[in-house]
């Protein structure tokens, strides 16, 4: 008897899972919060904004089903091994009206550099910004020295030429909003995106 | 009309007809960041062997066989990883960096497929989606999982 009701449990767990068309599934943030999926269905549309809150397409409906992170691993696995290196971002700041970095910003250079290195392989953006005194067309020209000068030092450093692209915004783009010629340092900057 | 003239403008009207068939390749869209195992990439009907560093482009088909997997990351900073078995087409791409405003449709055909969204998912609510068979998946962030069971 308890054999035919094991062989009649696996039977269900197995037709459980042959009927399942899709699934879905929220995962945590590393810091334990999440984001939001919406599943529609077609008729319905259900959110889903839990860690490990799922759905599941039965018979072309979707249904809640309970998700935790052995099943996770059990299912995507393999998928979330294949991840990518996460893109990183940073800033670095100027002296005023140069293109020569701040002594803090040397520093973290460094960990820029490093952070690049440990990737198999890397794409660079260099972007370069300026605060709003002086006019535009100057501006939108020290903001692309400002970008031009990172990559030289990246490409000085060992990087690869062809993974480094450089935009110039000038000062359309502000950290902090300020009205028209004010000196503000956090606005002197590149923003570098690492992927 | 002169049959030079006749056999120039049928050759001119040849040259536009045929024009849309051969694919303008478009920007890259992504770069194979990882790659294990058997992973092909079907590009205009080509069979290629994806390899790490290799870009991607819209329209392309990702197929991983028995033991392959393959993680990319897209220009947005979307970051997409599939399992064994998988097939997923990137059926639509566009992002702007200085704004970004894009949008992103990927058809999820069969297999497991993880993903970290990144710009166009925040530019605006419905910018991204993930298609399977059954259902869409609207992608407000971040962090997801899918499954589509082929047939059986």
């Amino acid at each position: 008897m308890r054999r035919v009701i094991l062989a009649l449990t696996l039977l269900l767990s197995l037709s459980a899972c042959a009927s399942r068309q899709a699934l879905f599934t929220v995962l945590p943030n590393p810091d334990g919060s999440a984001g939001a999926i919406t599943v529609d269905d077609g008729k319905n549309a259900v959110v889903l904004d839990k860690p490990y809150a799922a759905s599941e397409i039965v018979k072309g409906a979707a249904q809640p089903i309970a998700m935790d992170d052995a099943q996770v691993q059990q299912i995507f696995g393999s998928a979330l091994a294949a991840r990518p290196i996460l893109p990183s971002h940073f800033r670095l700041y100027f002296e005023n009206d140069t293109d020569i970095m701040t002594p803090d910003s040397e520093r973290l250079y460094k960990s820029v550099f490093d952070e690049i290195k440990e990737r198999p392989v890397y794409e660079v953006e260099v972007v370069g910004h300026t605060d709003t005194t002086g006019e535009l067309k100057h501006n939108q020209e020290l903001s692309l020295t400002r970008a031009g000068a990172i990559r030289e030092k990246l490409i000085h450093d060992g990087l690869d030429p062809k993974s480094i692209s450089i935009a110039g915004r000038g000062p359309l783009d502000p950290r902090v909003k300020t009205a028209d010629n004010v000196p503000e340092p956090l606005n002197r900057r590149v923003e570098i995106t690492v992927r | 009309m002169h049959w030079i003239a006749r056999a120039s403008f049928a050759a001119i009207a040849l040259i536009f007809v045929s024009a849309p068939l051969a694919r303008a390749q478009g920007p890259k869209i992504a770069q194979v960041k990882t790659a294990s195992g058997q992973v092909t990439i079907v590009r205009d009907g080509a069979n290629l062997p994806a390899k790490v560093g290799d870009f991607l482009y819209e329209k392309d088909v990702i197929q991983t066989g028995g033991d392959g997997a393959i993680g990319i990351t897209f220009t947005d900073n979307t970051a997409m990883s599939t399992g064994p078995n998988s097939e997923v087409a990137l059926e639509e791409y566009r992002f702007d960096s200085s704004n970004f405003n894009g949008a992103m449709l990927t058809d999820m055909r069969k297999g497991t497929l993880a993903m970290v969204s990144g710009d166009i998912a925040r530019s605006s609510p419905g910018a991204m989606k993930v298609k399977t068979p059954t259902a869409i998946l609207g992608v407000r962030g971040t962090r997801f999982a899918v499954q589509v069971q082929g047939e059986h």
